[in-house]
């Protein structure tokens, strides 16, 4: 009896050792498959150590500064805050949105071919690189794919503003 | 021949043995489960907040004292127009950029919950009723998308909103210059009863607290024999 047992449980065990490779050699091919899927969606862009520099440190200062109004997901809330998750309006109007996070922005704005009134106050304190950073953010989640701001394009851009906005005062 | 055999019976031995593990581990997981689904029907009733009285032999809770409020609409709010109904209630500014926005994320899930619910009715206070006009807090619930009869936005005297906050809601509700917005004031919601007792509070800028706060109405519900 004893001895029956050892003969055969060998045999089963070796049944088993077999579904678990199977199993194994499986879900390696599903991660390699996923992993694949992955890389080939990033541009070579998006996965440099600049890129994600920007990105890391920019969804903590929209965490910040942002997402309160705009929301975590970034899809607004009704008509009071305009959704940034798909918008129309940020990507035909990136100049105006680097604009508006350093000098706010008020009156009426059109997202999505929705109406939108709340004045929006602007976050002085941000420097350069910091808005650069969280247009990064914004310009690469969701639904947008814009790549890189740097931060000298992004400075160049936010003296042309500041200067208009000194004309209109 | 015999050895195939004696191998076969000790073969089904050990899956007998097995088979019975299964069946026994699935019991107790079943017997759990009826655990776990009675449980709810013995909870104990929501808790009744604030100060308590005796007058004779019977218990006085302390209850919403009256108030009169102008919503949305420009119509008049009070009691009575909470009479009978289980309301939800906060206190937020138009203006406000830090915990508002997230507490009407939070109110409007909760506004979509209970939409088609006549017993449940919510209440939003602006604690800046000299900038939130009934014309602002019109066109802000035409933003939000909601029905003035289910949800109202009131203003009115400030003294009087910060009064029934702190005496009957016991929020904090204050003006302050030195705070980002110029107001201090909690986020929470208050889950007030039938018989307007507060019955619950929540932090609105906590999707779980929130999700407490749903749970909590069907509790109240049950306990009015609504559902």
């Amino acid at each position: 009896m004893e001895q029956s047992n050892f003969v055969k449980l060998p045999a089963t065990s070796h049944k088993l050792q077999e579904v678990h490779r199977q199993l194994v050699i499986c879900s390696l091919k599903l991660v390699a498959f996923f992993c694949l899927l992955a890389c080939t969606s990033k541009s070579s862009e998006t996965s440099s150590p600049k890129f994600q520099q920007y990105f890391i440190q920019g969804e903590q200062l929209y965490l910040q500064h942002c997402s309160n109004c705009h929301q975590k997901n970034g899809r607004g809330l009704g008509l009071i805050y305009p959704p940034l998750d798909t918008s129309d309006y940020m990507q035909n109007n990136v100049t105006d949105v680097l604009c508006l996070i350093r000098n706010g922005k008020s009156g009426e704005v059109i997202v999505n071919g929705k109406n939108f009134n709340q004045k929006m106050p602007g976050i002085t304190t941000l420097s350069d690189l910091e808005i650069a950073e969280i247009a990064t953010y914004i310009f690469n989640s969701w639904s947008h794919k814009q790549g890189l701001l740097e931060v000298r394009e992004v400075s160049k851009i936010l003296l042309s503003c500041d200067s208009l906005a000194k004309k209109i005062d | 021949m015999k050895n195939n055999s004696i191998q076969h019976s000790a073969y089904t031995l050990q899956l007998r043995a097995l088979l019975s593990k299964f069946v026994g581990s699935c019991l107790l997981f079943a017997v759990s489960c009826l655990l776990l689904a009675c449980a709810p029907k013995k909870e104990s009733p929501l808790p009744i907040y604030g100060e308590r009285d005796l007058a004779g032999a019977d218990t006085v809770y302390h209850t919403i004292g009256d108030f009169k409020f102008v919503d949305q609409d420009s119509a008049t709010v009070t009691n009575d127009t909470y009479k009978n109904k289980i309301y939800v209630t906060d206190f937020f500014f138009t203006s406000c950029r830090t915990i508002c926005p997230i507490m009407k994320t939070q109110m409007l899930r909760l506004y979509d919950s209970i939409e088609n619910d006549p017993d449940v009715l919510l209440l939003s206070h602006t604690i800046d009723p000299e900038y939130d006009t009934v014309a602002l807090l019109h066109d802000f619930a035409n933003r939000l998308g909601v029905k003035s009869s289910k949800w109202h936005f009131v203003t009115g005297d400030k003294e009087e909103i910060y009064k029934i906050a702190q005496t009957s809601y016991f929020a904090t509700a204050l003006e302050d210059k030195s705070e980002p917005d110029g107001f201090i004031h909690s986020g929470a919601f208050l889950l007030i009863d039938r018989q307007k007792r507060i019955r619950g509070k929540y932090d609105g800028t906590k999707e779980e607290d929130v999700n407490r706060l749903l749970k909590d109405i069907r509790r109240l519900k049950k306990e009015n024999g609504t559902i």
